[in-house]
């Protein structure tokens, strides 16, 4: 009981209590338009779920999410481990990269929809887009941040190009690329959203633009909490994993 | 004459390291850029010879042990290594670095096990390998730590169990405890005398302390200069097995000052400081 009282649980469990709290104060002296209190959307949500609604969205989205993410990261690690390795098509690429990485993506939608349409490669190649960089951007950076000296002890006990990758270099550039993983998820997550909203006729993204289209502010804030908590639950294990990988980091 | 025992009269008392040539310079230059590094450099060590070099720290010691090692191009002369001509890193010589260069991701025990699987020893043998060479610089128990777990001394320890591992015919030693404190660096050099003694090989023992250049070396080698060259060559008479007990001989204080005299013949080498 004590450990609980002095650990991180008492201010959680206050917080998020507080927190419910006022939203469904606020929730019942705002119109119903605005916004809806929490208990109605709990109410809402369960009404989601049961009827079986919420689960064939929730895949959409996630199938969608999981294939952005994954081509994202299959591209991203390698081709930034090669440019971090070749200086020359570093130096080329880079400006382009910077400029992508900072433009906000969702710029680039109207273009994509009238290049590609609606199916759904457009909005895989959303989300691939918007997780891509920050990806590629630190497994550059971690890649070239390694000590010379090391690839040199390498060169010593004769290594050869593929050891050197698979002993020295991928594992040094491991926790970068996972700390771009996990700004990725984050990244992805919007881009999920937003492929939904414009490029889509299923999944979360649309779910809520049809909610909010028919005033049934409960369901948009339900499926916003889906969303809130599954980027949460991303996040979470992205530094996890990131940490697994980082064990050797003091 | 003092006494010796049966064991120690089987090899003899001074290590003349005559016996076949292990390591040939010849005619060693070497520049980066603008800057010529050293020119001229003629080096030879036998067999189970440990050749000390000493210089100022910039005098290329570093890179001479690198040209050495096959890490880089030289732009005159030659290294041979056991009449095979170095060109890039060859089999059977190991480095041991002055920054220990251990893979911080890897556990001391993958860092031993490291140059064997790089020089394609078999699986069994590794396993087998692996844990003896910890035991012998006294690592037992920490196999599965990582380097930032340890301090400097324990690192190095590793990184020469690394070296050891492969069962070099040259071992390569750039300065190893420089980075680590006094008192460790002491118990490291006696520690690594007890294991030559047990299996010797030719080493070049690269330092700016020259009491540490005599303790070891079978021969100091003096490089000074800009650019750098083999200022002097000094036998070290000094019997083996060495011990604590060797830095009280009479012996010991003349080389050491012999070694002092030849680095300070020139007025500017004020960087150098004595002591191991
Ligand atoms: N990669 C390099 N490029 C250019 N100059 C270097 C490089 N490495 C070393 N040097 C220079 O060469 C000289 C010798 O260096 P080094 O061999 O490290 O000396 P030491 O090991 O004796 O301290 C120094 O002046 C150093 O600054
Ligand atoms: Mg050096």
């Amino acid at each position: 009981m004590h450990r609980i009282l002095s650990g991180r649980y008492l201010p959680f469990a206050l917080s998020l209590i507080a927190g419910v709290a006022l939203w469904e104060l606020a929730g019942r002296n705002t119109s119903a338009a605005f916004m809806v209190p929490f208990s109605e959307t709990m109410l809402r949500l369960w009404e989601l779920a049961a009827s079986g609604a919420l689960a064939v969205q929730f895949l959409d989205s996630a199938t969608l999410f999981i294939t952005g993410f994954a081509l994202a990261l299959l591209i991203g690690m390698p081709f930034g481990l090669l440019l971090a390795r070749l200086q020359s098509l570093r130096i080329a690429l880079e400006p382009y990269i910077m400029v992508l990485y900072a433009t906000p993506m969702v710029a680039l939608i109207p273009f994509i929809l009238s290049m590609m349409g609606f199916g759904f490669a457009p909005k895989v190649l959303v989300v691939f887009l918007f997780a891509i960089f920050p990806i590629l951007y630190n497994t550059i950076e971690g890649a070239r941040s390694i000590k010379p000296e090391l690839i040199e002890v390498a060169q010593s006990f004769r290594s050869n190009e593929w050891a050197l990758w698979r002993e020295v270099i991928v594992p040094y550039t491991l926790p970068f690329t996972m700390t771009g993983v996990r700004q990725a998820v984050g990244r992805g997550l919007v881009g999920m959203v937003a492929a939904e909203f414009f490029l889509s006729s299923t999944g979360l993204g649309q779910a809520i633009m049809m909610s909010s289209q028919n005033f049934d502010t409960s369901a948009v804030f339900a499926l916003i909490l889906v969303i809130g908590l599954l980027g949460v639950g991303l996040m979470r294990l992205g530094l996890t994993i990131e940490n697994r990988f980082a064990r050797w980091r003091d | 004459m003092v006494a010796v025992s049966t064991r120690e009269k089987l090899k003899p008392m001074v290590n003349s390291g005559n016996n076949a040539i292990r390591i040939r310079v010849r005619g060693l230059g070497k520049r980066y850029g603008a800057l010529e590094v050293f020119r001229g450099i003629d080096l030879e060590a036998g067999d189970h010879e440990i050749v000390a070099i000493v210089g100022p720290s910039g005098c290329g010691k570093t890179t001479l042990l690198r040209c050495i090692d096959g890490l880089l191009a030289v732009d005159s002369g030659e290294v041979v290594v056991d009449s095979e001509r170095v060109t890039s890193p060859i089999a059977g010589v190991a480095m041991v670095f002055q920054h220990f260069g251990l893979f911080p991701w890897k556990t001391v025990y993958d860092n031993v096990a490291y140059g064997l699987r790089m020089a394609g020893i078999s699986r069994a043998e590794i396993t087998r390998r692996v844990p003896h060479f910890i035991n012998l610089v006294g690592l037992k128990g920490f196999e599965k730590a990582f380097p930032y777990q340890m301090s400097g001394g324990m690192q190095q320890r590793c990184g020469l169990a690394r070296a050891l591992a492969i069962e070099p015919r040259v071992l390569l030693m750039d300065e190893p405890f420089a980075a680590v404190d006094a008192q460790t660096r002491e118990i490291l050099q006696f520690e690594l005398l007890r294991i030559w003694e047990q299996r010797p090989t030719t080493m070049l023992f690269v330092t700016h302390s020259i009491e540490e250049a005599v303790l070891m070396g079978d021969r100091v080698v003096v490089l000074k200069g800009r650019p750098s060259n083999i200022h002097e060559t000094i036998a070290i008479d000094l019997p083996r097995p060495r011990t604590r007990d060797t830095l009280r001989e009479p012996r010991f204080g003349e080389l050491r000052e012999r070694v002092w005299g030849t680095l300070m013949s020139e007025a500017r080498q004020a960087e150098f400081q004595l002591g191991a």
